[in-house]
């Protein structure tokens, strides 16, 4: 009837990953002092989700508990990736397909000055 | 512990659940199909980010230098140290120590005031350069030889008020959990919870840690890049 056969995290545990995240939160500002051109964002996202990881596999216990809660987590961060993926199919290639001239929308519009995109 | 007067269950066990364990999964089970939501209602907002910065990224890799960094970083730290106190609370709890329960709990409530303030002294900073979300915005002013003029660009506009917008509903949950976190510390010094049921204790943690998520993504997001 109690909790504590509960999975206890071990306090040198918690140590060790609140040490780690202050570690890739120093990383993520050193990776931002240089220009990376087109991995700026990619490298940003990526330590960014390493440490969401470490908060939600051991801070928020989700390695240790009922895998149920896993399998939502799942299914909602699916549910986002979707989000994206189908707004940008939109916005990345607006117009292109009724598009009678060659080339994207986008390039058009860079051939005209005048007109003010989105 | 308390038992129920007439049956003789724990008094935290409702009539419906089989056991106590039965209830903190289903409890736990009912926090993270919120805590979805929350997602969902944040990725909005990132989606909004991600088709401006890609319509504009040049405007925002301009803009995001008038955030400071060193603010940005700090409150990270914050943020990650708070998660750290909670962490720790939840393990005290379950080992039945009341007292460090209860540090570890007012803990987490200094980190969570530390980050309003320094949230406000950004705030109050770009305010007073014309700094503001939507048509207001009009920079001006000139900090340590910077000319805020110069972030006058079509579409910086867009990216203050992402900021302004994502950060201001991001502040909001910290609010709502500074008042959830000063109850369940009232209800921790009443001695009311224990290794047999922490069950508020737990979910109050689960809702921080995805806040403290939220702010992971946004400070490398807005601050950095």
């Amino acid at each position: 009837m109690s909790q504590a056969e509960h999975h206890i995290v071990p306090i040198k545990t918690l140590t060790a990953v609140i040490a780690v995240l202050g570690v890739l939160t120093i990383v993520t500002v050193a990776a931002a002092q240089f220009d990376l051109g087109s991995f700026n964002v990619p490298i940003a996202l990526l330590i960014a989700t390493i440490k969401a990881s470490f908060v939600i596999s051991i801070f928020m216990g989700l390695k240790y508990g009922n895998k149920t809660n896993a399998l939502i987590l799942a299914v909602g961060l699916i549910m986002v990736v979707v989000f994206v993926t189908f707004i940008l199919l939109d916005t990345e290639f607006r117009g292109d397909t009724s598009a009678t001239e060659s080339g994207t929308i986008m390039q058009s519009e860079q051939t005209m000055p005048a007109a003010e995109s989105h | 512990m308390a038992s129920h007067p007439l049956d003789g269950h724990p008094a935290h066990l409702e009539h419906h659940f089989v056991s106590s364990e039965q209830q903190f999964d289903a409890a736990k089970m009912g926090m993270w199909l919120f805590l979805i939501t929350e997602i969902l209602l944040f990725s909005g907002m990132f989606v909004l980010y991600t088709v401006y910065r890609s319509w504009h990224p040049e405007v925002f890799a301009l803009v995001s230098e008038v955030l400071d960094w060193r603010m940005g970083g700090f409150n990270t730290l914050v943020l990650l140290a708070s998660s750290f106190t909670v962490a720790l609370g939840i393990h005290y709890a379950q080992k039945n120590d009341n007292r460090k329960l209860i540090i570890n709990l007012v803990l987490t409530l200094i980190f969570a005031l530390i980050f309003l303030v320094v949230k406000y002294f950004e705030y109050t900073g770009k305010f007073a350069h014309g700094i503001y979300p939507g048509a207001a915005f009009d920079p001006h002013g000139i900090v340590d030889g910077l000319d805020y003029a110069k972030y006058n660009v079509p579409y910086a506009a867009q990216f203050f008020s992402i900021y302004f917008v994502m950060t201001g509903i991001h502040a909001f949950h910290v609010i709502v959990g500074i008042g959830v976190f000063i109850w369940i510390t009232l209800r921790a010094s009443r001695g009311e919870f224990s290794a047999a049921y922490y069950t508020p204790v737990e979910l109050t943690g689960l809702y921080w840690h995805l806040v403290d998520i939220i702010w992971i993504f946004l400070f490398p997001l807005l601050y950095l890049i």
